[in-house]
């Protein structure tokens, strides 16, 4: 047991109270004075040629203030790969093209505004199926790519090869293989704040963007890129967060609505507010990267893994976002996932006129897991072992460096998978076939941060002032997960102070120092070895300043004891013992000697200390500030796709029960076991609170949630009719933490905020099959499709 | 655009409000209360974000007419603590059982549960499930939810 | 831009008076759960809405020679009567399915069978008790019987002067049981993908089908009853290959029209009826038993 008093300790979310009051200020809630509020009109096919806009009735309408389209605006492009302008012209190509905006005084103004713009289109062949898409002849959805230049194909010139082994080798020493398609599907972030941001500009043209975005920094700088392609290369940029709700992934890339924002901000010389509604959240706003997967993978007769080759087709959409870039997670799982000597992996990301896709929580790791943990169920059969013995046989180890260079810190994958097991019953309960059933998954997921640009850093600010109350100015974004508490923890551990002591300031960046963004289940890890360095730092500051005035207070207090006391004996203290800063420590608010922690004259409250030190009134006065810049040495892929992308990863496994219904196919959670490797946990409420969160959004991906994309058109853009589980449809889940403190992270914690989304959706399809025998690959697993692969089995 | 007046009964006060007759009761409480607690998560009475209470019912006041709440008692998130700032006990127990997380839900979760225990004080755990049935969360899974609403009924009895 | 008068009559009298003034112009509104949603969506909104939520005269469940059933009572309200859910039991398993908690509120039963939605959870339990709505216009009341009632999607016999006062219920449901059946992807805050009502009457030992009543929901333009499947089972005694059969009829072109929608496909909402006609009419017998 640690003799820590904060880290590990149930804290409740008292510093989010405002939350729980209505207080909380969201970028719905947030209005500027003369504030306009901006509406996007977009495409009404998913490849067409705009003829004519007609904006003219209106701009006449009355209290219409802007009306652009991207006749309009110059053209600069933006997106991960440049693909795209802000507002298009000539073309449109998916149902979400953002074709004009208006800014008005009123949201109602500006709604009716875009039912007054005319845009004639000329139809376009389109292609929607990435298979489609990929052959010869196929209709391009860029004719030109970012430089102006010609393309002939709609296949990115995003190579994702990795290799690592000799996977040919590998085949031909296997006793047995497996081969499957595997097919993942388009699924909505589904936060229930939806989208919004405002944009101000003063006077001098310095922006100021209230945004959502969980990277501020990376946000900030692709802003100041585009304002310096418009022409205000002065201008300077704020990027700051309201309260968060909720993201998921949403808020990594700089969505288009943002620009316009930007845009009309700029035309109207009024900050300009775009919140979108539920439906265009559903429709305008990138989801999780669809993904179909042939995986093969083999093994000898005693289980051991051979080798495993994975092709993908991504479906792009019309444009590029960070789901094109999901492959580089997904390497992990399919190069790292339980030990395999010899690997390839080959991923195409290809244009077509769908909608684009982006981050989702867990990036690529949850699509690939299912293809693996799908695929290791259908060899352990394939090769008459138990499908959690081949998970065993193969499972990683601490120490390892996997085929993809991620070395492997602590690894209690091997108890998190016997935990399960034994929790469910596993032996009892398997290979019945009447109608229940169980099956598990495992995970690995990056827990250490996550080297995706050149500075995975991670910047903090602490300051304390003279009544001991702590400033923290945190470079990193809350859109839910509950840092500040957290961070008040960990800054209160480090600092020895209370949690209540500490206040925290997030996502600013004009306050706080670079960070490389609140993604990849960094922040806890980031922010916390960022705040012990500065608390390290302050906490010299204070006990140097112990050092000149405990003597001081204790002298004086002696005197005044010695006046009223006659009879006082004068106490023969040791002053060693306060000598030097080394010499004490911080708990709790008090500073004592290490030799003497309830020392009677030297223990001192922090306060006495800060309100003599920090305030002289002789030129002497100074600040308690310190601050760190934590950036881990780990690597950026190299060109092979290889490199230590983390400081640590994270392991975990799923164990779930289902019941099936074999006449209707329906399909019940009986019970889910999850383990999760989470180094410490800092506040293990809160870390139940991510895995029961994130096992839910998993089984919402394993059984019901499904965007209907049809010709390009999304069609269940509602709650209705978008799957979403309610609290009717709680998934019994039991978190069970695993712990093994890792030596790179904040009082040993590893990152926690993804991984139980991860194996979620294949233990469920494991356990479909244990129950009756079919598998489904294709997500989600809908009773449609257990129904019609039952009566396909009962033919055969 | 036609206005109403209407005169009823805001968070223990009696309040009137001149607006659009074509409002909602959401849109009346956020645009003319500035009580911005309640909120828009779909606008259809979908998602239960907007959920308030009305006459001791939970409803979804984006769906709630203005004109129909003349004359009515309105509860909202910001209603429920003690004046001095005390926490109501559904309040506390979100706080300290991380049934809040990104906080959208919680203002329409909180309502949707205290409608409930004010009918119900000790609601068997189907009773809470189906009560907030009607409010979508996407942060929680529900579990740490529900354990709290469980926890102040306990305490209630 | 929308906009429209909202008036709040607190009489019957006043309703028909209004509706009658305003014809056309006007549209009645009562929980708005669907008005308020359509007035949205399609930005278009009549020049009157006529609330019929002050008429509390009309929110009422008693049991007086038959079952009546005030237009205005809420979903909750059924949901949280005795009374229904030991005596009309399916409509009891509808009324609180309807939406959220919230939606049952204020949604009512009026609303769900006037608003005339293939999807009506209501309807397809009103129809297998046999209900009979309760019109009154400027010229007094008539009755319609349920099955009448529907004349196509989102439209009924309902004349645009009139208003919908009760759904009566037959008395002498002593050795009727019913059950209702929504099809769903999740547990709450859905619309049926296909719902599935049955009501049987059976001998006093319980082992005779004396009447049988099904009625289907997303099945048809309009709620229905499955004719074929009830004659069939009338008179049969209760035994699992019967009930099969009757589920096959009900599932066939002879009772339903099942087209796919986006929400689910045909032969799959076909087999649910297949499956869910006996599982229903199994409850429904439980409950004869049960009383």
């Amino acid at each position: 047991m640690s003799d820590y008093l904060y880290v590990g300790k149930d804290i409740p979310r008292t510093i989010e109270a405002d939350k729980v009051c209505g207080r909380a200020i969201y970028i719905n809630d947030l209005k500027r004075p003369g504030m306009l509020h901006g509406k996007i009109l977009y495409s009404r096919y998913a490849h067409a040629r705009i003829k004519r806009i007609d904006t003219s009735k209106a701009k006449k309408l009355q209290g219409v203030r802007a009306v652009l389209t991207g006749y309009d605006l110059p053209d600069v492009r933006v997106g991960f790969i440049k693909d795209q302008t802000v507002l298009k012209k000539d073309v449109v190509r998916q149902f979400r093209d953002e074709v004009a905006a208006v800014a008005a005084i009123s949201l109602e103004i500006a709604e009716e505004a875009l039912h007054l713009i005319d845009v004639d289109y000329e139809e376009l062949p389109a292609v929607f199926d990435p298979r489609e898409a990929m052959k010869e002849g196929a209709p391009l959805v860029h004719e030109v790519d970012a430089r102006g230049k010609p393309v002939r194909s709609n296949i990115l010139p995003l190579p994702w090869k990795f290799q690592a082994g000799d996977p040919e080798k590998g085949r031909r020493e296997s006793a047995y293989v497996v081969k499957d398609d595997v097919r993942t599907t388009w699924v909505n972030q589904g936060c229930m704040g939806t989208s919004g941001c405002i944009a101000e500009f003063d006077m001098n043209k310095n922006l100021t963007l209230y945004s959502q975005t969980n990277v501020p920094f990376l946000g900030k700088q692709r802003i100041q890129e585009y304002l310096s392609r418009l022409g205000l290369g002065k201008s300077n940029v704020r990027v700051l967060n309201p309260v968060v709700g909720g993201s998921f992934g949403t808020k990594l890339d700089t969505d288009i609505y943002e620009f316009i924002a930007i845009q009309l901000a700029l035309q109207t010389g009024k900050p300009v507010k775009i919140l979108f509604t539920r439906e265009e959240e559903f429709f305008a706003l990138p989801p999780r990267q669809p993904a179909l997967f042939n995986i093969e993978q083999g093994c000898d007769r005693e289980g051991n893994l051979t080798f495993r080759e994975v092709k993908a087709i991504l479906d792009n959409g019309a444009y590029t976002s960070w789901g094109a870039t999901t492959p580089s997670v997904m390497m992990m799982p399919i190069s790292s996932l339980y030990r395999v000597p010899n690997v390839r992996f080959d991923a195409t990301c290809v244009y077509t006129n769908n909608i684009y896709a982006q981050a989702m929580r867990g990036y690529g790791n949850p699509q690939a897991t299912f293809a693996v943990e799908t695929s290791m169920d259908r060899l352990a059969e394939e090769a008459g072992i138990d499908p959690a013995e081949l998970r065993l046989i193969n499972c990683n180890r601490p120490g390892e460096e996997t085929p993809m260079r991620l070395k492997i810190t602590t690894c209690p994958l091997e108890a998190c998978i016997k935990t399960v097991r034994e929790k469910i019953r596993w032996g009892e309960k398997r290979g019945k076939r009447n109608g229940r059933g169980v099956g598990m998954a495992s995970l690995i997921h990056v827990a250490g941060g996550a080297r995706v640009y050149k500075s995975d850093g991670h910047g903090i600010i602490v300051k304390v002032d003279q009544n001991g109350r702590v400033d923290v100015l945190e470079s990193g974004t809350d859109q839910g997960q509950g840092s500040p508490t957290v961070i008040s923890q960990m800054v209160a551990e480090a600092l020895g102070f209370k949690p209540d002591d500490v206040s925290i300031t997030l996502g600013d960046t004009s306050l706080c120092l670079w960070d490389a963004g609140t993604h990849a289940s960094r922040h806890t890890f980031m922010a916390g070895n960022a705040a012990i360095q500065a608390c390290r730092s302050i906490k010299r500051q204070i006990l140097e300043m112990a050092v000149e005035f405990i003597p001081q207070i204790v002298t004086y207090a002696i005197k005044k004891k010695k006046q009223k006391d006659p009879n006082f004996r004068e106490p023969d203290l040791d002053w060693k013992l306060v000598a030097s800063p080394e010499a004490m420590d911080i708990k709790d608010r008090y500073i004592f000697p290490q030799k003497a922690p309830d020392h009677p004259y030297f223990r001192t409250e922090v306060s006495e200390i800060l309100t003599r030190g920090l305030h002289v009134g002789t030129g002497q006065s100074r600040v308690v500030i310190a601050e760190a810049f934590y950036d881990p040495p780990t690597e950026m892929l190299d060109r092979e796709m290889k490199g230590n992308y983390s400081m640590t990863y994270a392991f975990g496994t799923t164990a779930v029960e289902v019941e099936v219904d074999k006449e209707t196919g329906e399909i019940k959670i009986v019970q889910v076991f999850a383990a999760h490797d989470v180094g410490r946990a800092m506040n293990p409420t809160l870390v139940k609170g991510q895995i029961y969160g994130a096992a839910y959004t998993g089984a919402g991906y394993g059984l019901t949630e499904e965007i209907q994309v049809r010709n390009g058109r999304v069609m269940n853009a509602n709650f209705r009719d978008y799957k979403m589980l309610t609290a009717k449809d709680v998934i019994p889940v039991e978190p069970i933490i695993i712990e093994v403190p890792d030596e790179s992270g904040p009082f040993g914690a590893k990152g926690i905020g993804e991984p139980g989304l991860v194996p979620t959706a294949p233990a469920i399809a494991n356990a479909v099959y244990d129950a009756v025998g079919v598998r489904i690959s294709d997500l989600p697993i809908t009773p449609e499709k257990i129904l019609s692969a039952l009566r396909k089995k009962d033919v055969c | 655009m036609k206005k109403v007046s209407v005169c009823f009964t805001l968070n223990g006060d009696s309040v009137t409000a001149e607006v659009p007759v074509t409002w909602s009761l959401l849109k009346t409480l956020r645009e003319y209360f500035e009580l911005t607690g309640a909120k828009e998560g779909c606008g259809v009475g979908e998602c239960g974000c907007c959920t308030v209470i009305v006459d001791g019912d939970a409803v979804n006041s984006c769906l709630y007419p203005i004109p129909e709440i003349e004359g009515r008692s309105v509860v909202t998130v910001e209603g429920i603590a003690g004046k001095e700032g005390t926490l109501h006990p559904l309040q506390k127990a979100f706080l300290e059982n991380n049934a809040v997380q990104c906080g959208f839900c919680t203002s329409g979760m909180i309502m949707s549960a205290k409608a409930l225990l004010d009918k119900n004080p000790d609601p068997a755990e189907e009773d809470i499930r189906t009560s907030l049935s009607g409010n979508f969360c996407r942060c929680t899974g529900y579990v740490q939810i529900i354990e709290a609403v469980r926890r102040v009924a306990k305490g209630n009895t | 831009m929308q906009d429209f008068e909202y008036l709040m009559p607190t009489n019957l009298d006043q309703a028909i008076g209004l509706l009658k003034k305003y014809e056309n112009k006007a549209a009645l509104i009562a929980g708005g759960t669907d008005v308020m949603v359509k007035i949205g969506k399609t930005r278009k909104a009549p020049d009157v809405l006529i609330s019929l939520r002050r008429l509390s005269a009309l929110r009422y469940i008693k049991k007086n020679g038959g079952y009546h059933i005030g237009a205005l009572t809420t979903h909750r309200m059924l949901e949280q009567s005795t009374l229904v859910q030991s005596e009309l039991s399916a409509l009891h398993d509808a009324a609180s399915q309807v939406g959220s908690v919230q939606i049952r509120n204020v949604g009512t039963l009026g609303g769900n069978i006037c608003n005339a939605a293939p999807s009506a959870d209501t309807a397809g339990p009103l129809l297998v008790l046999d209900a009979t709505a309760v019109l009154e216009g400027p010229l007094g009341r008539r009755r319609v019987p349920l099955k009448e009632f529907f004349t196509g999607t989102y439209r009924t016999v309902r004349k645009p002067d009139e208003v919908l006062v009760e759904m009566e219920i037959p008395e002498d449901l002593g050795r009727y049981g019913s059950a209702y059946w929504k099809h769903t992807r999740r547990k709450a805050m859905e619309l049926p993908l296909i719902g599935i009502a049955v009501a049987l009457k059976l001998s006093q030992d319980n082992s005779q089908i004396l009447d049988s009543r099904i009625a289907l929901t997303v099945a048809a333009p309009t709620p229905i009853r499955a004719y074929p499947a009830e004659d069939f089972l009338k008179g049969k005694v209760i035994a699992d290959d019967v009930l099969k059969e009757a589920g096959r009829i009900a599932s066939s072109a002879d009772c339903c029209t099942i087209r796919t929608s986006l929400r689910c496909e045909a032969w799959y909402r076909e087999e649910i009826v297949r499956v869910f006609v006996p599982r229903m009419a199994k409850l429904a017998a439980e409950r004869v038993k049960n009383r």
